[in-house]
């Protein structure tokens, strides 16, 4: 909302500048967004002058020569503006001046000297007018500096939802009024009624009251449309309407004025004299004062005629009963709607107007007779004319003011501030409430003016006390009340511990969009069909592990035949209202979110790429209407080395094992220790590079069993390429809630033993295609409590291994907690593992 | 015989003197271990053979000879252990001068990782709060309309609903939250009384990208909920926020706003922690810097999740980590910290 500060001060009178008035609102809730100056730029170089003579100039179809009078001078001006003539008054810049980016010089066109400029409106930023001069009130003094004239002060607040009485300039006078202890100055009406009064000729019924409580109406006849005064059209663009003309501009006065949306018929084009307020007939159509037809619902309140509809109430007129510039006889509206159902139909129409905007911040029923009253009163002084006695009211049922009962214990109760009955006393009266104290006690009756319609109960009013005081006034102290029960374990906590492992083991946590689509997530697919799809979907779960698949149930992934899939039906929380096509889907994954990221760092550098982010992905609810699942996951990717760097080490590329090593670092730093990774399959991996990390988890019934958490490995090569990435990408996504179900609650202590350790190397031959971990498992499991470490220190394949065959190489550490063990002992266990794995994997001793 | 005994000695003297100048120039320990062939070694050594004609001399002069023979031989063998001595430390010198690296040159250093910005501010401010007692929760962020607006003391078609462009899954039910403020109502809902919660998250406004606004960004919501609680506690609670991320001297001020779900509603500010508030262009000159909103719990809002206003009250602020990761780094973009831009990432 704009505010012209010379008009403002009609109204309350105010000594301070506009920047301490400015502060001093602001700071009382009702914030200043922008302080204009209009006329600030124009300087001590454009006045005032009078145009003495005016002449065509001979050889031009438009440009005329004019004498103009600056009080001390006389001056030859060139001019190509149409509209001027003799005697008007007029801005004069003179040479040297500065419009806008011009500089005026002197100059000689077609034989004339030219010693200035006459500009328009818009040449002087006060309008959108270029069309002509802009013309001067009769009255002005010559020669003064134009600044003087039409210089102004604008405020532009930004009214809070919940204060629809502040969206006019009387209510923001109140406020400063009441602020600054100064009387508060309202128009006064004086009309002269004549003829025949308005209800003889007008009949008002209203069928909806619900979303009408108040409906007023006033004629005036014998009126000229023509523009209104200077003075009006000024304040109007100042505050950022366009003039139109003067029965309209003054329409929209009274609505800045008094915050009251008035409307304007052609009396004579409502048909039978008879409005009609009622919701829309269904299928009805009507086009707007902005020349669009539109389809009315059945909810949406409509101003009649028993033909048919002429305005959308609260929102904009029709062009059926447009005011015309053939229009004598007007019929005003000043009405109230109600908030909630003008905001529906603005918002189903697409149509936010002035009048809608008040109406949804709900305005004072008491103010449609103000209203209207003020604006015939205007239409009497500045048009003529002759205002018809009475106003049709339909007004069924008068809004009561509030009563509330209020103590000075109130504020203190919930500010802390120590006020005394006759400070909030004084602060509310001010703001027009009436107070009406206990003498007997802190407490207090307050009666709420109508048009605070946002002051529901004393919590209102102890806001209202502290605006008046100051929030200065709070002091600043710390809560005294005993401690919440202690909070044992959260998930934000847990989510730093992995984001600071993760950290430390030298990535850089990303925060990347929530929002995507599924295009970008399918992009993570090497084969986009349906297996595929909701393997992404479903994240680790639905992945079959080597060990635990069933038959029928596999997903070889790209090995499978390619069933074709439509994108649209991955299932996927969509945004109906998206930023673009690009961001219209929650993610299912952090996986795409980290490949862009890969992507857009590895256009800048191949080196350092090393990320992880932990976020939710969104997985749509089983039942329609429920939430969607939003599952805590850590998402990392590698790509490329760690750094560019002269050591061979460093300069290393990442490849599955640095991205195992990550994905163990963390396992070990959440002291998880009983795991495993599996080969597996999944749409977005290299086949032969892609694990599944499984948990040992302990089932209900008591059985132990590995479940999976996450997937790991290199990005299949076509998917890479996708993406444009030139080297072997690594990418991981583990569910974060899974994981912490396989940490510990707490660490016990193991007794170091004091009995000798004796160590065993193993060498072994097995085929290359059994997994080390396999053979790992097997010799755990064979060589029991007593072996205390299995560690590889050895893969080789080559001479003189045979092909298809690999050499590991263990060393195995055996001890007990009670005893010095003997080496007929480890020989046996050292046999039986080795037995073991000859029996399992025809493994042989090398 | 006397002339042969001198003779003798003064052979050994001799002897000494030429395997003490041959010692001198030795360098290596080929030659060295020569030398001592030459001269002590027990069976061809000068020393030995002239050992081997001691039998030839008479009994007098035996004792004579020997105790000769034995001086040469420990200061011979003394000069040995003292050059070898030498040698091996010269040979260790060199080893190790072989041995000299450019000590300038960049080191094998672990890859150093970096926590987002917003990570971080979203720690120091929640941190600020747990020391105070306060519980770290979160909740959805795809909410329900009843949470994010209803509850809030938002109606549907109530105006509030502008500030808050929202994207919709099911359009007047299910949400993107535009606020962390539905956690206040998931809090009261699951706890009682008193109520100390701090609720950081992903929040998201359908609004135009620039260098100012992002579709997806983070709040902090706070909430306190007891018997005793009043604006001033949130006065002092933010107030400690301030000075703990951006220094002791911080001043803050509040001033009137308007928030559905709180009455009084204020704006913090602090003063400029750029210019300490003598207005430079971060605070548009004005000195201060809006920080964020806060205010009492609205009594309705207390009525909605079944707390007695008469007997309960407290307060609530949403604050955002982008702001204060944007003041304390002066970062001009917001944009850059859904970037991930690793030149940006690595300066933290």
């Amino acid at each position: 909302m704009k505010v012209p500060l010379s008009w403002l001060k009609e109204y309350v009178d105010i000594t301070m500048s506009p920047e301490e008035l400015a502060h001093m609102l602001t700071m009382a809730g009702l914030e200043v967004e922008a302080l204009e100056y209009i006329g600030a730029s124009w300087g001590d170089a454009i006045i005032t002058a009078q145009i003495v003579h005016l002449e065509k100039v001979a050889g031009s179809d438009h440009l005329s020569y004019t004498r103009v009078n600056t009080g001390e001078e006389e001056l030859g001006i060139i001019c190509g503006a149409p509209n001027i003539k003799q005697g008007d008054k007029v801005p004069l810049a003179l040479v040297g001046a500065k419009v806008g980016d011009l500089t005026i010089g002197e100059k000689k066109t077609m034989g004339y000297f030219s010693q200035g400029m006459l500009c328009s409106p818009r040449e002087l930023g006060i309008g959108n007018d270029h069309s002509g001069i802009y013309i001067l009130d009769p009255e002005t003094a010559l020669g003064l500096k134009l600044v003087d004239v039409l210089g102004e002060v604008v405020l532009e607040f930004a009214i809070k939802a919940n204060r629809g009485d502040l969206s006019s300039i009387i209510g923001i006078a109140r406020e400063v009024a009441a602020l600054t202890k100064q009387e508060l100055r309202i128009p006064q009406v004086n009309l002269h009624e004549q003829g025949k009064p308005a209800a003889e000729m007008i009949q008002v019924t209203v069928e909806d009251t619900d979303l009408c409580p108040r409906y007023s109406a006033r004629i005036i006849s014998g009126i000229t449309i023509g523009p209104s005064p200077e003075w009006m059209g000024r304040r109007l663009l100042a505050a950022g309407m366009r003039p139109i003309n003067n029965v309209v501009d003054i329409t929209n006065y009274v609505m800045l004025e008094f915050g009251q949306p008035l409307h304007g018929f052609d009396y004579e084009l409502v048909r039978q004299q008879h409005i009609i307020v009622r919701r829309a007939h269904p299928g009805e159509e009507m086009t707007t004062l902005d020349d669009v037809k539109r389809k009315l619902t059945l909810d949406m309140l409509l101003i009649t005629d028993p033909e048919g509809p002429t305005a959308i109430a609260g929102v904009m007129g029709g062009a059926i009963s447009e005011v015309n510039d053939g229009t004598t006889t007007v019929l005003l509206e000043a009405a109230n709607f109600q908030a909630a159902n003008v905001r529906r139909t603005s918002v189903a129409l697409g149509l936010r107007t002035d009048a809608s905007s008040r109406f949804e911040k709900r305005l004072d029923p008491e103010l449609t007779v103000a209203g209207a009253n003020r604006a015939m009163q205007l239409m009497e002084d500045l048009i003529g004319g002759t205002v018809h006695p009475g106003i049709v009211d339909c007004y069924p049922s008068p809004s009561q003011p509030r009563a509330i009962a209020f103590s000075t214990d109130d504020v203190e109760w919930l500010t802390g501030v120590k006020v005394t009955q006759h400070e909030v006393v004084d602060a509310l009266s001010w703001l027009d409430f009436i107070v009406v104290p206990d003498e007997l006690s802190n407490g207090m009756q307050v009666i709420v003016p109508t048009f605070r319609t946002d002051i529901q109960e004393s919590a209102d009013l102890v806001e209202e006390v502290l605006r008046m005081i100051g929030y200065n006034s709070i002091p600043s102290t710390i809560p005294v009340g005993p401690l919440p029960e202690p909070q044992v374990d959260s998930w934000f906590e847990r989510e730093y511990a992995v984001r600071n492992i993760l950290i430390g083991a030298g990535l850089n946590e990303v925060v990347t969009y929530a929002m995507t689509s599924r295009a970008r997530m399918v992009n993570l697919l090497a084969y986009a069909d349906f297996q595929s799809a909701r393997a992404l979907l479903q994240g680790a779960k639905s992945v079959p592990s080597h060990g635990t698949s069933t038959a029928g149930a596999t997903n070889n992934g790209a090995s499978t035949a390619v069933v074709a899939f439509d994108t649209r039906t991955l299932p996927a929380v969509t945004l109906v209202n998206p930023l673009s096509s690009d961001h219209d889907a929650m993610r299912l994954t952090l996986m795409s979110g980290l490949l862009e990221t890969v992507q857009e760092n590895s256009k800048r550098s191949k080196a350092g790429l090393r990320f992880f982010e932990i976020g939710r992905r969104y997985l749509p609810p089983v039942a329609e209407g429920n939430l969607p699942d939003e599952r805590r996951s850590v998402g990392i990717a590698l790509s490329g080395p760690a750094e560019i760097s002269w050591a061979a080490e460093l300069a290393r590329p990442a490849d599955f094992f640095d991205l195992k090593g990550v994905v163990e670092t963390m396992l070990a730093a959440l002291h998880i220790s009983r795991y495993r990774f599996t080969p597996t399959q999944h749409p977005t991996f290299h086949p032969g590079r892609c694990a599944l990390l499984e948990l040992l988890r302990l089932a209900s019934d008591g059985e132990e069993t590995f479940s999976p958490v996450g997937v790991l490995g290199e990005v299949h090569p076509v998917v890479q390429q996708r993406y444009d990435l030139t080297q072997r990408t690594y990418l991981c996504e583990l569910d974060l809630e899974q994981l912490y179900e396989a940490v510990p609650g707490s660490l016990t202590y193991q007794p170091i033993s004091r009995h000798q350790e004796l160590t065993r190397d193993l060498a072994l031959v097995v085929d290359e295609r059994v997994p080390a971990q396999d053979v790992h498992d097997a010799i755990v499991q064979s060589g029991g409590e007593l072996l205390r470490q299995a560690a590889l220190f050895d893969v080789y394949t080559g001479e003189p291994i045979p092909s298809g065959k690999k050499n590991l190489t263990y060393s195995l550490s055996y001890q007990s907690q009670e005893r010095t063990l003997t080496d007929a002992e480890v020989n046996t266990l050292q046999e039986g593992i080795i037995r073991t794995l000859h029996d399992q994997f025809g493994a042989v001793l090398r | 015989m006397i002339g042969q005994l001198n003779t003798l000695l003064e052979q050994l003297d001799a002897l000494q003197a030429r395997a003490i100048e041959q010692l001198e120039p030795i360098e290596t320990s080929a030659q060295l271990e020569e030398w001592d062939h030459t001269y002590l070694g027990r069976k061809r050594g000068e020393l030995t053979n002239i050992s081997s004609v001691m039998g030839k001399l008479s009994k007098d002069e035996r004792p004579v000879v020997g105790q000769k023979i034995n001086a040469v031989k420990a200061e011979l063998t003394e000069r040995l252990a003292a050059k070898k001595e030498a040698l091996r430390q010269r040979e260790m010198l060199q080893a190790l001068e072989q041995e000299r690296i450019d000590v300038t040159l960049p080191g094998r250093a672990m890859p150093v990782g970096h926590m987002h910005p917003i990570s971080r501010a979203i720690w120091d401010v929640t941190q600020v709060f747990v020391k105070m007692g306060f519980h770290v929760i979160d909740g959805p962020e795809v909410e329900t309309d009843y949470y994010n607006f209803q509850a809030l003391n938002i109606p549907e078609d109530h105006p509030a609903r502008d500030m808050q462009d929202t994207f919709w899954v099911v359009p007047g039910q299910i949400l993107l939250r535009t606020q962390t403020s539905p956690m206040q109502i998931r809090a009261m809902q699951q706890m009682r009384p008193p109520v100390r919660v701090v609720a950081p998250g992903k929040v998201y406004r359908n609004e135009a990208v620039d260098a100012s606004h992002e579709a997806m960004f983070h709040q902090v919501e706070g909430l306190l909920i007891d018997e005793y609680c009043t604006m001033g506690d949130l006065k002092g609670c933010l107030e400690r926020v301030a000075r703990e991320l951006f220094g002791e001297s911080r001043r803050v001020r509040f001033r009137g706003s308007y928030f559905p779900f709180t009455e009084p509603s204020a704006e913090m500010d602090i003063d400029c922690p750029i210019c300490s508030g003598q207005g430079c262009r971060t605070c548009k000159y004005t000195g201060w810097i809006e920080m964020l909103g806060c205010g009492m719990v609205h009594p309705r809002v207390l009525r909605e999740v079944g707390y007695d206003p008469a007997k309960y009250r407290g307060f609530a602020f949403g604050l955002g980590p982008e702001r204060v990761a944007i003041l304390r780094h002066t970062v001009e973009e917001i944009r850059l910290f859904s970037g991930n831009d690793l030149r940006f990432l690595k300066q933290f």
